[in-house]
């Protein structure tokens, strides 16, 4: 495992932090999350790492913390700009001139730019996908654009750009012996994953983007890129851009269709191949679909274009995903089951095996309320 | 930066294998884009600092040149259908050796990306973004119409769960070559990468006793369930974003909300939200209409303001054109992100990308990089005569 060896310190924190923690545990590093003692906590993303609870507040704790991330590669900040600075941990302490770990790979993850006006509000994925100017881009309603959940600036634009950053970072670590401070911003990190869309849209010339929203060719404008409803409820995906593989579809497709009940005489003559071409005909071209797929159950669709290049899937849930589709290499079957990890579920073995912190030591830390237990 | 030296053989091909190719550019490395010597333009606009070499790799001569460049290579780009590689001669096996044999390259990063699993009943069927995300199972869970969800354009599964999980691929198995001296085979997947990104919200969909996607599709928390996690129209029909999950920012975001609104709104409604009943799901429709007739009382602007400088977590929704103007006025491309700082300059702002490029002509490059490959004048003009290149019109020379 690339990884294997390297320690990671990732302070509790919502989505992006747990999620690069999450993908640098599952490429080796031994990740260790630091909790307050009194938190509960909901993070679905903890496999493979450990839990330590400190209480920041006290001078020992703060101690305590230092220690552990002397001794550690990679440091995941979640935090608002500050916060670990007024802990008295931040980059300054280890990366400074007599900095106490000049090796610390230090990853920062904020919502809002570091240096704009809105770097000391809070705010979530919503927030920062609206800043990006992405959200405006995204289909929806005649009013407003609907948005897929909290992954494009929580997870896409957030941990996993951390994540690659801090690879890069351990990579000229390899050759410089140094560490450095990788800044991520949700807003930022959403706007460089959407580059394609971004660049398009300041372009109309390239002609992907240069509609209105919801009437371009991959954003639901096109009747051939979009999902439609089967008899049973069930939904399938068509996205046949090519000529080639419309042609492929649309001859199935009709084929597949049965009889009169459903073609009506308006439809007979409906050039369906060549409207692929004919934005006028687009409109049309949907209403046929529509028409179409409403005809039969999404498992039949499924059959009629399994093993074609049609580009016409069915629409799973996550159940149905689960189970696989004959792939032996899914990364999210194997952890179906609740992970748990306690807030300082570790606490004890970290300071003990890791730290060596004696008895007496712990002993104290306890009492001073700097440390909790599980 | 840090893949400073590092030379990329990017196969072309559509959004996933540019956006790797251009995260890698972005931080240093030199790519090469290949083409098609059929190939008279390029629609790909993630070109910036890379380099095209056109070449008909369904002739000899042609797979000698792209063995010569990709042996001198540090990563290679493969975004074809399982087999395409191999049947052209220049599959992983060549270059990385097999069942003892040496192969040519043995330092080569391989870095495959397909669209369904290369292992699945779908591997050699044609496919795009919307359909790795049907298989996927997050599509299902996306918020949309009462009957379908929708689709937030190509980016969950051709960007962050193809051409983003690639790189990421690609920087670990850099990694790992470091110590090992050795180069090894990335294989990326679009459905597998999607829900590796969505891992969040699959997980719980799984889990529904977490109570955080239990919920029927638009009816969660994070999905438009929620009237605290959400869209609104303004009076000019511009929208507002609004995230306040956290008891205390909902009631900040309440606070400010209900003082900003006219005094005969309230009259009219008679309801006024109380913050300590955020999660009485009972109260989520009252709560939505107040909402969606509260915001359009002000203009988008307008209610920025109001909560500009508070933890309200609402925002106002930009047009790309916006928030280009916030990142750097005048450019119109996102930044290379994120940012990696040293304590020396840790306070200096980004500076803009000085190459606007978002066109790349097919072979632009290809006289330059047989040049640096070592060929010679004659052994070019006979890549000319085998078509394996196209000459360019007066007789150039090497």
């Amino acid at each position: 495992m690339a990884l294997k060896g390297k320690k990671v310190i990732e302070f509790a924190g919502l989505a992006p932090a747990p999620f690069a923690g999450l993908v640098l545990s599952d490429n080796g590093a031994s990740v260790i999350r630091v909790d307050r003692p009194s938190a509960s906590t909901l993070d679905v993303l903890c496999r493979g790492k450990r839990s330590v609870a400190v209480n920041s507040k006290v001078p020992s704790g703060r101690e305590l913390l230092k220690r552990l991330i002397v001794s550690s590669d990679v440091l995941i900040d979640p935090f608002r700009p500050g916060v670990m600075e007024r802990l008295g941990l931040g980059p300054d302490v280890f990366l400074g001139k007599s900095g106490l770990n000049q090796r610390l790979v230090y990853a920062r993850i904020v919502g809002f730019p570091r240096t704009s006006s809105y770097k000391d509000m809070a705010g979530h994925d919503l927030n920062y996908l609206a800043m990006s100017g992405v959200l405006s881009m995204l289909p929806g309603s005649a009013h407003k654009p609907n948005f897929p959940l909290n992954l494009l600036a929580d997870f896409a634009g957030g941990g996993m750009h951390c994540v690659t950053k801090v690879l890069l970072a351990l990579l000229e670590r390899n050759e410089s012996d140094r560490g450095q401070i990788v800044d991520v911003d949700m807003v930022s990190g959403t706007r460089y994953v959407s580059a394609s869309p971004l660049i398009h849209r300041s372009n109309p010339a390239t002609g992907r983007f240069a509609s209105k929203r919801g009437t371009n060719l991959l954003d639901g404008g096109a009747p051939f890129y979009n999902i439609y409803l089967c008899r049973d409820g069930g939904l399938m995906t068509l996205a046949c851009i090519e000529p080639p593989f419309f042609g492929v579809f649309i001859e199935k497709f009709i084929q597949a269709l049965p009889g009169h009940s459903v073609l009506s005489d308006e439809w007979r003559d409906f050039p369906a191949l060549a409207a692929q071409a004919d934005r006028k005909l687009w409109p049309r071209l949907k209403q046929f679909l529509t028409i179409g797929f409403a005809s039969r159950a999404r498992h039949e669709w499924t059959d009629i274009f399994f093993e074609t290049d049609a580009c016409c899937v069915p629409v799973l849930t996550p159940e149905e995903a689960a189970q696989g589709f004959g792939s032996s290499d899914d990364p999210v079957k194997d952890i179906s089951g609740p992970c748990l990890l306690n807030p300082g579920q570790h606490t004890k073995e970290v300071l003990t095996a890791e730290l060596s912190v004696t008895e007496d030591e712990y002993e104290r830390l306890l009492n001073d309320s700097a440390i909790g237990q599980c | 930066m840090a893949l400073k030296g590092i030379k990329v053989v990017e196969f072309a091909g559509l959004a996933p294998g540019p956006f790797a190719g251009l995260v890698l550019a972005d931080n240093g490395a030199t790519v090469v884009r290949i083409d098609k010597t059929s190939s008279s333009s390029s629609s790909d606009i993630l070109c910036r600092n890379k380099r095209s070499l056109a070449i008909d790799s369904k002739t000899q001569s042609g797979v000698i040149v792209l063995k010569r460049l990709i042996s001198s290579s540090d990563i290679l780009i493969d975004p074809f259908r399982p087999g395409v590689m191999e049947r052209l001669g220049l599959g992983p096996a060549v270059f990385l050796g097999k069942d003892g044999e040496v192969g040519l390259n043995g330092r080569l990063i391989y870095a495959r990306i397909a669209g369904f699993p290369r292992t699945g009943s779908y591997k050699d069927m044609a496919g795009h973004d919307i359909n790795y995300l049907a298989l996927s199972g997050i599509l299902s869970m996306l918020p949309g119409s009462h009957d379908r969800p929708t689709f937030p354009l190509n980016l969950l599964a051709d960007f962050a769960g193809g051409g983003l999980i690639c790189a990421l691929g690609i920087m670990l198995a850099l990694f790992e070559r470091n110590s090992s001296g050795r180069g090894q085979v990335v294989n990326v997947d679009m459905v597998s990468g999607a829900r590796y990104v969505s891992s969040f919200p699959l997980i719980h969909a799984l889990n529904p006793s977490t109570g955080t996607f239990a919920g029927n599709r638009g009816d969660n928390l994070l999905d438009g369930g929620a009237p605290f996690y959400s869209i609104y129209s303004c009076k000019d029909g511009a929208c507002m974003s609004v995230g306040c999950l956290e008891p205390q920012f909902f009631a900040t975001f309440i606070e400010h909300f209900t003082k900003a609104l006219p005094s005969d709104f309230k009259q009219q409604s008679g309801w006024v939200p109380h913050s300590s009943a955020q999660f009485d799901r009972d109260t989520w429709p009252k709560l939505k209409s107040f909402l969606e007739l509260g915001f359009k009382t002000h203009t988008r602007d307008e209610w920025a303001a109001v909560f500009m400088n508070t933890d309200s977590c609402a925002v106002p929704i930009l047009t790309p054109e916006e928030a280009n103007k916030k990142e750097i006025p005048g450019q119109f491309a996102p930044l290379p992100h994120p940012r990696v700082l040293t304590m020396s300059n840790s306070d200096i702002v980004p500076l803009p990308i000085n190459d606007g490029t978002i066109e790349l002509s097919p072979g632009k490059h290809t006289l330059e990089i047989l040049r640096e490959l070592g060929f010679t004048n004659d052994e070019y003009q006979k890549l000319i005569q085998d078509g394996a290149i196209e000459g360019s019109g007066l007789k150039s020379k090497l």
